[in-house]
């Protein structure tokens, strides 16, 4: 009985790790399994070759957080369904190898090592035996661990990562996060937990049996993870519950009606896989108030120059084009273009749909390598360099559809471009350890955040819930997000689109007001009105090339420009 | 590895690569019009060969030769059977998760067709399962290839030899290959499915049948799992559990043929088979790696392969 408890208790710690992946990460991680086998067998391994049992563990753990991580990277350019195919072919890899090396697995009755095990310490000189009650302490004492740090990482800068990890990861690449590292790097930590969980199932069982960490405990504890729905805590503790009463349940049914009881387990974990999808709208209704009505942090009081000091203004270039060339496959979208965008100026982009506006954005922001020309930053030749480099250099886009973060209020995902843009080395372990310099870094971004809500007039609207925002002021926060990753530069494509005419009034007022501060903006629109208000120069492009290029007004009587946005026709004679 | 033994791996190579094209011929047809990965792919063509074989011959089948009605009673089943689940499988546990007619999975409930097809192939498994309790069994060869010639090997030139069923299977495989590949060029239902998969919202507004050739679809790839499993299993002894492994290989020969082509599959299934086949024969590795390759194959193809962006394996950058 006590063995048994301990043991779900084990498999509980596995399902806390993999809930990282699956409900805080957003990844369908079929594997879980596999990471467990590392540390099963890692540990009897280990320990023959002479470690002993707490660093055999440990090793175990480091090794499965190696594999994870490789895992991880292969992965984490995947759409959903193909994060499952491939976890769940290498569940299977991880079953196959097993099953063909006798000498790694022991065969089908696996690897026996001496139970109870013994743990010695010659410093304090005790010998402490491993009961059943001891591994029962032990579990619930790490899930009780598991499940206070999760919630602390959650609440931080780490949960802010995670939100746009599993709802918006092109959104979190343009803020400055680095995507596939912080999905491997979950990987990892999930591969290490069911490590942990696996070495200590061994140790309270005896033995490790490659049937015990078979891709079927994959489905199960994948199962598990779901049927709490996504990133809430008590989650896997109803999805254990599942667990644990399907052995039970299979054993005596298949004791009615006389039939294999591992089988009808199976068919029970089929159904309840089956059950999950449709379980989740109302498990998730069930459980979905609005998160962030709790804890309204306070504003704090002045404004801060920490972070603010990038943004200083500065005379002439920051970021140009020089003839640039940029092809979508076999598709020559822009010829040559050459582009300035000055501090504390607004740069119009405008042209016909499908002049290359947006391309040229992207490929500004680094989302797209040019296949000719150059980019400089302030004379720095950045040609080459990605996304996230470019936020980092203080080149920030926003993007043409409204992409939303539907958990966050607006304060935190304002606080998300913060922590993108200024990352601190092992934020997430520092956290953890509730350091000083975490504090600090907090209170600064905060600040820094309040700085970007005020500045976008978004302030009174902190803490409503994103969909309840109005169209211009979803599209406001999208911008709010590019200010506060401090950039010096802004590209912001069509921000006005779905905005009333009072919205783009407010907008108009916020470009004018970063323009000021000294931010570059380069602005891709469609409003002519909003453009020839607010700019103080405009490039035309047609068919990927530069039409025309200078002030609004004199743009504005160019008739080449006038031909390009009304049709190759005379005006005057339109009338008759 | 001497000439002879590498022309005797080469040819059971090809005879199992066959069996692998046509699985992988229909998980790549079904992909190509739903976007949909069948999880389940694999156990279709396991099911279909034990529904078959309890039918006709109970739960302790012994690979006996059988009379004609029963071979041919089996034969049929078998393929039946294969169509059948697949068309359940589809209809139960994936189509409620795409979004309404003419939309690809991409759009729909990803989770809830992963899951679905997951969990029917695990109930195949377990159901199965539960009747027949051996972890392998012996099926008999309904088509009875390997009886052609009196001793049923053919000499090879260096002295070995080769199943003169494994040139059944091939030569059967191919037929039916490459007669389904005609066929879905040819014919109009072909050139539908052609059109679905490329836009399924403009075909389904052109009034093409949208749903209906999804179906049949699903159906043809279930047949052809189902003849896989006929000519694959009495080479071996199978396992109720053995679907997984070789829906995942199909998959990997489907990737290499570039998913989504038919023709590319079934050239893929034939490139895998003969890798694992030399796998098997090789001193070096041996049949212990016959598993592990493809699978690690499948891992590497699908994470660093070209077509990812193509396919829509990958995430759109945007």
């Amino acid at each position: 009985m006590i063995v048994e408890l301990a043991h779900h208790l084990y498999l509980l710690i596995a399902v806390l790790g993999l809930a990282l992946s699956v409900s805080y990460g957003g990844q369908p991680v079929l594997c879980q399994g596999a990471f467990l086998a590392v540390g099963s067998f890692g540990v009897v391994h280990l320990e023959r070759a002479g470690l002993p049992l707490v660093a055999a563990v440990f090793t175990g753990a480091a090794l499965a957080a190696f594999a994870g991580y490789l895992v991880g990277l292969l992965t984490a350019r995947l759409r959903g369904a193909a994060v499952a195919l491939s976890t769940w072919a290498f569940a299977w890899l991880v079953y196959a190898i097993l099953r063909a090396f006798p000498a790694v697995s022991g065969g089908s009755q696996g690897l026996i090592r001496p139970s109870p095990a013994r743990l010695h310490s010659q410093i304090f000189g005790v010998t402490i035996t491993l009961t059943p009650l001891v591994h029962l302490a032990v579990a619930g004492s790490v899930c009780l661990l598991l499940l206070a740090a999760v919630a602390r990482l959650n609440r931080g800068p780490a949960g802010l990562v995670w939100a746009a990890l599993r709802e918006a990861p092109a959104l979190a690449t343009s803020l400055g996060v680095p995507v596939l590292h912080r999905r491997a790097a979950l990987f990892a930590a999930t591969a290490a937990v069911a490590a942990v969980s696996g070495g200590g199932i061994t140790v309270l069982l005896g033995v490790a049996a490659p049937s015990d960490v078979s891709p079927l405990l994959s489905l199960q504890l994948f199962v598990a993870v779901l049927i709490g729905g996504t990133a809430r805590l008590w989650g896997p503790v109803l999805g254990l519950l599942v667990i644990a009463v399907i052995p039970p349940l299979a054993d005596s049914l298949a004791g009615a009606v006389g039939l294999p009881s591992e089988r009808s387990g199976g068919v029970l974990t089929a159904l309840v896989l089956v059950a999950v999808p449709f379980l989740r709208g109302p498990i998730e209704r069930l459980a979905g108030r609005w998160p962030e009505r709790a804890e309204r942090p306070r504003e704090p009081g002045e404004p801060s120059g920490e972070f603010a000091a990038r943004t200083a203004s500065e005379e002439g270039v920051v970021v140009a084009a020089q003839g640039l060339d940029v092809a979508i496959g076999e598709t020559r979208i822009l010829t040559g273009v050459d582009l300035e965008v000055r501090a504390g100026e607004i740069h119009a982009l405008i042209g016909p749909n499908g002049s290359g506006k947006t391309t040229a954005l992207r490929a500004l922001a680094g989302a797209l390598q040019p296949t000719g020309g150059r980019i400089l930053v302030e004379a720095t030749d950045v040609t080459r360099a990605g996304q996230l480099e470019m936020v980092r250099k203080g080149v920030t886009r926003t993007f043409q559809r409204t992409v939303g973060l539907e958990g966050l209020s607006p304060h935190r995902q304002v606080l998300l471009g913060v922590h993108g843009a200024t990352p601190m080395p092992f934020a997430a372990v520092r956290h953890l350890l509730g350091s000083a310099s975490v504090r600090d870094h907090s209170a600064a971004a905060d600040r820094e955040a309040w700085r970007a809500l005020h500045l976008t007039e978004l302030a009174e609207h902190a803490f409503d819930r994103p969909r309840e925002l109005g169209a211009g002021e979803q599209r406001l926060l999208q911008v709010a997000r590019a200010v506060a990753t401090g950039a010096r530069v802004l590209l912001l494509d069509e921000p006005a689109v779905g905005m009333t005419g009072p919205e783009r009034a407010t907008l108009a007022r916020v470009l004018r007001r970063l323009a000021e501060d000294g931010t570059a903006i380069l602005l891709v629109e469609h409003d002519l009105a909003l453009v020839y208000g607010v700019a103080d120069r405009i490039t035309v492009l047609d068919r990927g090339r530069v039409l025309a290029g200078g002030t609004p007004e004199s743009m504005a009587a160019d008739p080449a420009v006038r031909r390009v946005y009304l049709g190759d026709v005379d005006l005057s004679s339109a009338h008759g | 590895m001497s000439g002879g033994v590498a022309l005797q791996a080469f040819l059971s190579g090809l005879a199992l690569g066959t069996a692998y094209g046509l699985i992988a011929m229909g998980f790549s047809l079904v992909y190509r019009l739903t976007r949909v990965i069948a999880f389940a792919h694999g156990d279709l063509v396991i099911g279909g060969v034990f529904i078959g074989v309890l039918v006709v011959l109970g739960s302790t089948p012994v690979a006996a030769t059988l009379d004609v009605t029963h071979s041919v009673g089996l034969a049929v089943l078998v393929i039946a059977a294969g169509a059948a689940l697949s068309a359940g499988v589809y209809l139960i546990a994936i189509r409620p998760f795409l979004q309404g007619v003419g939309r690809q999975s991409t759009h729909g409930d990803v989770l809830g067709w992963v899951a679905g097809g997951l969990a029917a192939g695990l109930l195949i498994r377990e159901v199965l399962g539960l009747v027949l309790t051996q972890n392998a069994y012996a099926v008999p060869d309904p088509l009875r290839l390997g009886r052609v010639t009196p001793s049923g090997v053919l000499q090879l030139p260096g002295g070995e030899t080769v199943g003169v069923r494994a040139l059944g299977v091939m030569g059967i495989g191919l037929a039916v290959g490459v007669l389904v590949e005609r066929l879905l060029v040819l014919t109009g239902t072909g050139t539908a499915m052609k059109a679905v998969s490329e836009d399924p919202t403009a075909a389904a507004l052109l009034g093409l049948p949208v749903r209906r050739l999804v179906l049949i679809a699903f159906v043809v790839a279930g047949a052809l799992a189902g003849l896989a499993g006929l000519l694959l299993s009495p080479d071996r002894s199978v396992g109720v559990d053995d679907g997984v492994i070789l829906g995942l290989k199909a998959i990997a020969a489907a990737l290499l043929g570039g998913l989504g082509s038919v023709r590319g599959a079934l050239a893929g299934g034939l490139a895998l088979g003969v890798i694992e086949s030399f796998i098997t024969a090789s001193s070096v590795l041996g049949p212990r790696y016959a598993d592990v390759v493809p699978l690690a194959i499948l891992l590497i193809v699908l994470a660093l392969g070209r077509q990812g962006q193509r396919l829509r394996l990958r995430e759109d950058p945007e």
